[in-house]
């Protein structure tokens, strides 16, 4: 289970990316997270995968604080998590298959095991034939789902998901959206930033509004 | 994948990104081993034959005079009141000859029309083995130079002060070369580290956020300096080692080189440096991780 409670992020010299967040996200919840741009979302997955820390407010994982965890705790827990950065941050001199590698190399996985699951997860993302090409003659879209990939492979059990259909078609959207469903459905926590009503319309999840920084609004309610 | 299978495919692709800075980081540190290890092998030699000669180290001191029984006594106490001697022996004109007709050898005809009182009689003093210092054997030398009927010492002056000087030229180069070995050692390998983590700076931030520990991290650089004091030590000594059976195998004969037993270094001398240097580079690896990764 996630728990914010008063969580706020300030960036100097003074500007407030969120303020007084919050929320409760059950383990096994998929849960969304919309808002115009610079409404916080970002920040606020920022701050679930502890990769930024919050000014004020307690943000627990599993019932433990995250912001003093260092070294070997927060590597685990950080390998619990998978992030689909809105930015993808892929090595973009390595090949496709090495970027989703990546994950699971620092959990030392088998490499058998490794081959398995980056081949499954391309075939799943429509990018079989890309395996072995280089992430940087990639297509934005390849890229974005190159970045899901590697972000599901550990088998996490929180995925944090930045705007990731920013880049796709309807038909390849919908692919992805089915793929995180399958994870949902596998046991994982999953949180969506998105501004593209077309992936939270019909959704029967919870669905959070942002707005400069501010919980504006809670809608849905059927956790999982 | 096991932890260290990781790190090792982790270093194979740091050298492989990163491989002509490493070459010349090896060159270097070979390099550099190479030129310590060379002037600490001739000081080392220099060492043995400094002893071996303190070994044959005798004072001559000629005298005027033929001593009595009486004289050689008194003569005797005085030199021991200096220091204990090894050894004291008197010569006398007739021995002087003889000892330089047979030193002649064939030539031996060349004396014939010489006298055989023409050469002073002498004592040969043999110092103990530890009055060794050039200074403590200068001041033996002007001391049984004030003996009375005493025309002149000797002990090769010329040759010790040369000889004793050279060594300790010897050793400041060896100091010299040990500070550059220490120097280039730690810089190129903190420089070519901190190379391969600039040039790594996106991946190590991914890794960090994709959950690696510090150690998945950290250990592949240390590995690349404990490579680079391994490959770059053993490289230098090995490459002294063919050096010195060159010159061996090209100077054998009749030469300058065979008036002296020179010999390689002992295995443990050799480790020891292999040792010295990988810990160098580990640390000028250790140092540039400290400065340069933030994680």
């Amino acid at each position: 289970m996630i728990e914010m409670i008063k969580v706020s992020k300030n960036y100097p010299p003074d500007v407030v990316a969120l303020k007084d967040i919050s929320i409760s996200i059950n383990s096994g919840e998929m849960f969304f997270v919309i808002g115009m741009s610079g409404a916080g979302k970002t920040t606020l997955l920022k701050l679930l995968c502890s990769m930024e820390l919050p000014s004020n407010g307690l943000i627990e994982i599993g019932g433990k604080p995250i912001h003093n965890l260092k070294g070997f705790k927060l590597a685990r827990l950080r390998q619990k998590i998978g992030v689909a950065y809105q930015d993808f941050k892929l090595l973009t001199d390595r090949t496709t298959a090495e970027n989703i590698a990546i994950s699971m190399e620092v959990s030392y996985k088998k490499p058998q095991m490794i081959r398995n699951r980056v081949r499954s997860l391309l075939e799943q993302l429509d990018l079989a034939d890309k395996h072995d090409t280089i992430t940087g003659e990639l297509s934005r879209g390849e890229q974005q789902r190159v970045t899901l990939a590697r972000a599901i492979a550990n088998s996490p059990t929180m995925i944090l998901v930045d705007e990731p259909t920013g880049n796709l078609d309807a038909t390849t959207t919908e692919k992805v959206m089915q793929l995180l469903t399958n994870c949902n459905k596998a046991g994982a926590t999953i949180v969506i930033a998105t501004h593209d009503e077309s992936i939270y319309r019909h959704t029967p999840h919870r669905i959070m509004e942002l707005r400069k920084g501010q919980l504006h609004a809670m809608v849905g309610g059927r956790a999982s | 994948m096991s932890f260290w299978l990781t790190v090792i495919r982790q270093v194979g692709r740091n050298l492989r990104m990163t491989w002509g800075s490493q070459l010349m980081t090896l060159l270097t540190v070979s390099l550099s081993v190479l030129i310590f290890a060379f002037f600490y092998l001739i000081y080392a030699n220099m060492l043995n034959l400094g002893d071996k000669l303190d070994d044959d180290l005798s004072l001559i001191v000629y005298l005027e005079e033929e001593p009595g029984p009486e004289l050689q006594q008194q003569l005797r106490n005085k030199i021991n009141t200096f220091d204990e001697v090894e050894e004291i022996r008197f010569i006398s004109r007739a021995e002087a000859y003889q000892r330089f007709a047979k030193q002649l050898g064939k030539n031996e005809d060349v004396l014939n029309d010489m006298p055989k009182d023409f050469l002073p009689p002498s004592i040969e003093v043999i110092p103990m083995k530890n009055l060794r210092s050039l200074n403590q054997v200068k001041l033996f030398s002007a001391y049984l130079a004030r003996l009375p009927g005493t025309l002149k010492v000797q002990y090769g002056q010329d040759w010790v002060e040369r000889f004793y000087y050279f060594t300790k030229l010897l050793s400041i180069i060896v100091l010299l070369s040990g500070t550059l070995l220490i120097l280039t050692t730690i810089f190129m390998v903190a420089y070519t580290i901190r190379l391969t983590i600039l040039g790594r700076q996106a991946e190590l931030e991914l890794l960090k956020l994709v959950g690696a520990t510090n150690n998945y991290i950290r250990t592949p650089f240390l590995l690349e300096g404990v490579l680079q004091g391994v490959l770059g030590s053993s490289l230098g000594i090995v490459s002294l080692y063919i050096l010195f059976q060159w010159i061996k195998l090209r100077f054998s004969g009749p030469s300058f080189l065979n008036l002296f037993q020179f010999s390689f270094f002992s295995p443990g001398v050799g480790l020891t440096i292999i040792c010295v240097s990988i810990l160098l580079c580990t640390l000028g690896s250790y140092s540039t991780m400290q400065k340069f990764l933030r994680i």
